[in-house]
């Protein structure tokens, strides 16, 4: 015979099927949200894994100051195939700010994934990056505007090395609005008029294994191809280019030195012909015996000896002038070749291709945490719901226990509601998840990043994460719970006598009013509910600071960033002297010198962070700090002081980004500016640090443009938006995203509390009831249960809007960590108000819905199962 | 089953059972000695406190003796740990409460199975069901049963398992009078049909007269221990 208590599943589940409901939604919701972004991650992480090979992704590429000679590129290393992967940057769609990074089509090396359209066939033809189509909503078909040419778009697509639109490697974040990536086709790319980037991707001809040994090889490869590029391929290893540099400044000053001599005999030679002259001229005075012209002749015949062994002796050198001058003449050949490696990316630390990738990563681990933490919470929802069932239903336990049940029969009925809900909360959610969550997850990648084609595939850690764990939490959680119960023996479920602690005596309460008294009892009496109240509002508030304070902790970001801006444009020069020699001045008188150059860090939260050092002139209108610098003593940014925990007395250790040349310094002070991961110090301590001529510099602060340098000198210019490119991308990719997580918030919240405060209205249904018997009114009823309960509500909410921006303050840091540069959630006032507004609003609804629960408690209620 | 223990058949030997500590201790039985023979009517009698129904839920096995023990069928409870002592009940028992505690979402058939699952051979559900007046309220749920209904539906669910002793705590405290004998009526039916020894707390004197066996409490001792050579039907009690 089956158990005849299984009959009562369905039923129980009828009976309360709002608060079944309830908690399916809100598990349902959960696991579909988190199989959701599991498959779209694990999908899309496997699309960006399989388009290395699908698409023939670089092992790194390298830019050079100019193109590369045959000769040259017959040098590099055998292992490495090169490609030419040359682009052209202009302006697109007539706007200044927005930058086309133009490449000709890709045949053999990172290869173009076309998500809509086709690729161009026709000189007038683009093809461009999709999310920035997006981003700038322009269609295939439309008219593009690129440089001063007109082209038609006729696709839309994904460039394997550009999944997320990344300008410049050490830029803190991709900004898929104001950069843009396409392909044209050879013809019109030769025809754009713009300067030639010389970009070259590289493979390895055999793949290597190995993270370790892939990197070992790369610091290699990197070595070689500087040193190359410096000798003109003559040499590649650089300890032999070391030699080289010093033999040829030895060869040189040895043949300046050969010519310094050679030209003082020619003028010892001439001036000894001048005085023979004069001699000869004197031959009678000489055959007369003049003692004076005697001399004369006696000197001339010595300095000519003189000058003779001179020459003679600079002769026999002659084998071994020789010998330099071939050595010299050697390096003749390769002088044409000499080229300078100007950036060196592997693949491996290229952002553009990596930085989606890491991440969906940080995203999964975020994702597992809110996914355990709601969960953890639904459990114990459930286990109070359960918990509640038993002691509403102690009496037929204690008879069931009576006649012979056993516990193990007991706990596994009870066991049975939270296991079934879970389960078929998890089947929905999955099935969403697979789904309608999937596409929302999807899309939003696609709003973020230029992500190649994907398929959705089985994730097995998703389907562990987001079903089995929760399955096991809350049967763990329940199973714990219930199983502590049936410890009490049948009588004592039998006289509804529950209480696992020991009895206490009750609290006494101060001569407060009855009414507060009587709240405070049912507080006391039900604390247990009230503090997973605590954590369902913490969670809801922990999302709500989230989504709340985000977009506002960006604009204050935006407005830190504008109102702190150093200048309102640094100018970077190409040279700080021109061709002649000259070193360039510009009449505006608020321009200011300074220096810049790009270390990276050794240690602490991130290494192989770039920092930016300056040097700053010693009265710097821009940034003025009053300490003296020592030595090795540096200023560092707000920014990086806040990210790497660093303060005055702290040591850094960074390093140069394309050798081991390392730098220590010792943290003077802090200066305010958050703008960027940089230290300061004196211009003329750089100089002398970074080998700069004394007096050097590489660009100007100016808060106004500067009209009178060159343009040819300009190498680039840092303005306003790009210092705000970090928000605008976070502002892009999360904006929408945080409105939909808020109402999310509003709804978990109404669910959360429905949930809770049902609970506790139900456990005690008896004594509502009993005091409606008495002759209490529905409104004085309300104010002891309702009005506690928004009493609680509050200052829950009150305390958990504190806890939860603190606590996503610290996850949005050790996000950060794994981030370039940095940006803190800071939370105002206002979005305290904010959020605490909401969770209000949230409870307003449920507090409806609790009045009409009181109302219904029937009189009977009181009269029923009382011993 | 030896003679012996057919006529010993539930030895309660020199039972002592306190609650609480300190000031607030109270001893509630104290010394409590008799035997019941297999297949009584036994009727165990006494005011509120005598310790009547502490001792039934010694006998039950859902509460322990201090001191003394009980023996059913020269098996002593004492010796028998959690898991003995459920199997014990589920083998052997059948309890009556005062206030039915029926499962609220079974209907009335099903409530009885509840009892018969328990059991290797548990009696006709159906036969039952005409025995105890129930077979055409078999598919309501318990609240749309009167108190009468109820108290024979957890009478049901008792014996349908065919249990060694049915023990039956005021079965009849919360019933009106005609409804009470009814229900008296049904047990000794049940106790003779079926020949289940009955225990049944009661401080209603008048029911002693339908009992084999009448153990008077005060006090939480033993105050007169009457063998009934003439017990009465349960229609002919008045109260």
């Amino acid at each position: 015979m089956r158990d005849p208590n299984n009959k009562r599943i369905f039923r129980d589940l009828k009976k309360d099927w709002k608060r079944y409901i309830v908690l399916f939604l809100l598990m349902s919701f959960m696991i579909g949200t988190a199989s959701g972004m599991f498959v779209a991650n694990g999908s899309m992480m496997q699309a960006i894994d399989e388009s290395f090979g699908k698409y023939d992704v670089e092992d790194g590429r390298f830019e050079l100051t100019e193109e590369a000679t045959p000769e040259l590129l017959a040098s590099f290393p055998d292992d490495i195939e090169i490609y030419e992967l040359f682009a052209k940057e202009l302006t697109e769609g007539g706007d200044d700010t927005v930058t086309v990074r133009i490449y000709k089509m890709r045949e053999e090396v990172d290869r173009t994934c076309v998500l809509q359209g086709r690729l161009p066939e026709s000189d007038n033809e683009i093809a461009i990056d999709r999310m920035h189509a997006d981003n700038q909503s322009i269609k295939i078909g439309d008219a593009l505007a690129v440089g001063g040419r007109e082209f038609t778009v006729v696709g839309l697509i994904a460039l394997s090395d550009y999944s997320a639109l990344f300008k410049k490697n050490s830029d803190a974040m991709f900004n898929a609005v104001e950069f843009d990536v396409a392909v044209v086709t050879d013809e019109a790319w030769e025809n754009l008029d713009a300067n030639i980037i010389y970009t070259y991707a590289y493979t390895f001809r055999n793949s290597i294994e190995g993270d370790a040994a892939i990197k070992e090889r790369t610091d290699d490869l990197m070595e070689e191809i500087a040193v190359l590029c410096a000798t003109g391929g003559y040499l590649s290893d650089k300890d032999s280019a070391e030699q080289l540099s010093s033999d040829i400044d030895e060869w040189t000053s040895f043949l300046e030195q050969i010519e310094e001599e050679s030209n003082e005999l020619q003028a010892r030679g001439e001036e000894l012909a001048a005085r023979r002259a004069e001699v000869e001229a004197q031959a009678e005075l000489i055959a007369a015996g003049d003692p004076d012209a005697l001399l004369a002749a006696s000197e001339l015949a010595e300095d000519a000896q003189r000058l003779q062994d001179d020459i003679d002796a600079l002769a026999a050198r002659e084998d071994e002038i020789n010998e330099v001058i071939e050595d010299l003449e050697a390096l003749e050949p390769y002088e044409d070749d000499i080229n300078e490696l100007k950036d060196f990316v592997p693949s491996y630390a290229s952002q553009a291709i990596n930085f989606a990738k890491e991440d969906f990563g940080s995203d999964s681990a975020m994702m597992g945490v809110m996914v355990y933490v709601f969960i953890a919470v639904l459990a114990f929802v459930f286990a109070i719901t359960t918990d509640t069932t038993i002691k509403n239903e102690a009496a037929i336990i204690g008879t069931l226990r009576a006649t012979g049940y056993t516990k193990g029969e007991i706990i596994r009925y009870y066991m049975l509601t939270p296991v079934i809900i879970t389960v078929i909360s998890a089947v929905a959610g999955n099935i969403l998840g697979y789904t309608i969550f999937k596409d929302a997850v999807v899309g939003m990648y696609y709003n973020s990043y230029s992500l190649v084609a994907y398929e959705t595939v089985w994730n097995a850690k998703a389907f562990i994460i987001s079903t089995v764990v929760p399955l096991i939490l809350v049967s763990i959680i329940n199973l714990i719970m219930i199983v502590r119960l049936m410890r009490l023996s049948p009588l004592r479920f039998l006289r509804r006598d529950l209480s696992t602690s020991k009895r206490k005596k009750a609290v006494r309460l101060p001569h407060w009013g009855f009414l507060s008294r009587f709240r405070i009892r049912v507080f006391l009496q039900n604390i247990g509910g009230y503090i997973v109240l605590f954590f369902g509002i913490a969670f809801v508030m922990l999302l709500l600071s989230f989504s709340v304070g985000l977009p506002e902790a960006l604009d204050i970001y935006k407005d830190d960033m504008v109102n702190n801006m150093i200048a309102q444009n640094q100018y970077i020069l190409k040279d700080y002297q021109d061709k002649d020699g000259n070193v360039i001045t510009t009449s505006n008188s608020s321009a200011e010198v300074f220096s810049l150059e790009t270390l990276v860090t050794t240690d602490g939260v991130r290494t192989g962070e770039e920092i930016t050092v300056y040097g700053v002139a010693d009265d710097s209108r821009y940034i003025s700090f009053d300490t003296e610098l020592g030595e090795n003593e540096v200023m560092l940014s707000a920014s990086y002081a806040s990210k790497f925990l660093l303060s005055e007395g702290d040591t850094i250790t960074l390093k140069e980004k394309l050798s081991d040349e390392t730098y220590t310094f010792t943290v003077r002070g802090v200066y305010d500016y958050s703008g960027a991961m940089a230290v300061f110090m004196r211009n003329d301590r750089f100089n002398d640090l970074f080998d700069r001529e004394p007096g050097s510099f590489t660009g100007y602060f100016c808060n106004e443009k500067i009209t009178d340098i060159d343009a040819d000198m300009i190498y680039t210019v840092i303005a306003r938006e790009d210092i705000l490119a970090l928000s605008t991308q976070i502002e892009h990719s999360m904006g929408d995203y945080m409105d939909y997580v808020s109402f999310a918030c509003l709804l978990i919240g109404i669910m959360v509390i429905y949930l809770l405060t049902k609970i506790i209205i139900e456990k005690n249904a008896g004594s509502i009831s009993m005091v409606k018997v008495l002759g209490y009114g529905n409104g004085e009823i309300n104010s002891i249960y309702v009005g506690l309960t928004t009493v609680m509500v509050f200052i829950f909410s009150v305390a958990a809007a504190f806890l939860g921006v603190r606590l996503v303050a610290l996850l949005f840091r050790v996000i950060m960590y794994s981030m370039t540069g940095w940006f803190e959630i800071r939370v105002t006032y206002m979005s305290y108000i904010k959020i605490i507004l909401i969770m209000l609003a949230s409870y307003a609804v449920v507090a409806f819905f609790d009045m009409r629960r009181i109302k219904k408690v029937p009189l009977t209620d009181a009269l029923k199962n009382v011993e | 089953m030896s003679e012996k223990e057919l006529q010993e058949f539930l030895n309660v030997c020199n039972v002592f059972k306190a609650y609480g500590e300190g000031d607030s201790r109270q001893e509630v039985l104290r010394g409590m000695d008799f035997t019941v023979k297999k297949g009584e009517f036994c009727v165990l009698l006494g005011p509120s406190g005598s310790g009547k129904s502490t001792l039934l839920n010694i006998i039950g096995g859902i509460d322990s003796a201090d001191d003394g023990y009980i023996s059913i069928a020269g098996d002593k409870l004492r010796d028998m740990d959690e898991k003995a002592l459920t199997r014990y009940r589920r083998k052997h028992l059948g309890y009556v409460f005062q206030l039915y505690n029926l499962i609220p979402n079974l209907n009335v058939k099903e409530n009885i199975e509840v009892g018969a699952y328990l059991s290797d051979d548990p009696l006709d559900i159906d036969e039952l069901l005409n025995t105890l007046g129930l077979w055409e309220h078999r598919y309501k749920l318990p609240n749309q049963l009167s108190g009468g209904q109820q108290q024979r539906t957890s009478i049901g669910r008792a014996i349908v398992k065919n249990p060694d002793i049915l023990l039956c705590d005021e079965p009849t405290g919360a019933l009106d009078y005609n409804t009470s004998k009814e229900i008296l009526k049904l047990i000794e039916d049940v106790n003779r049909k079926y020949g289940n020894t009955v225990i049944m707390v009661t401080h209603n004197n008048a029911i002693q007269d339908m009992a084999d066996h009448t153990i008077k409490l005060r006090d939480g001792k033993v105050r007169k221990n009457i063998i009934n050579e003439h017990r009465i039907s349960a229609v002919e009690l008045e109260w």
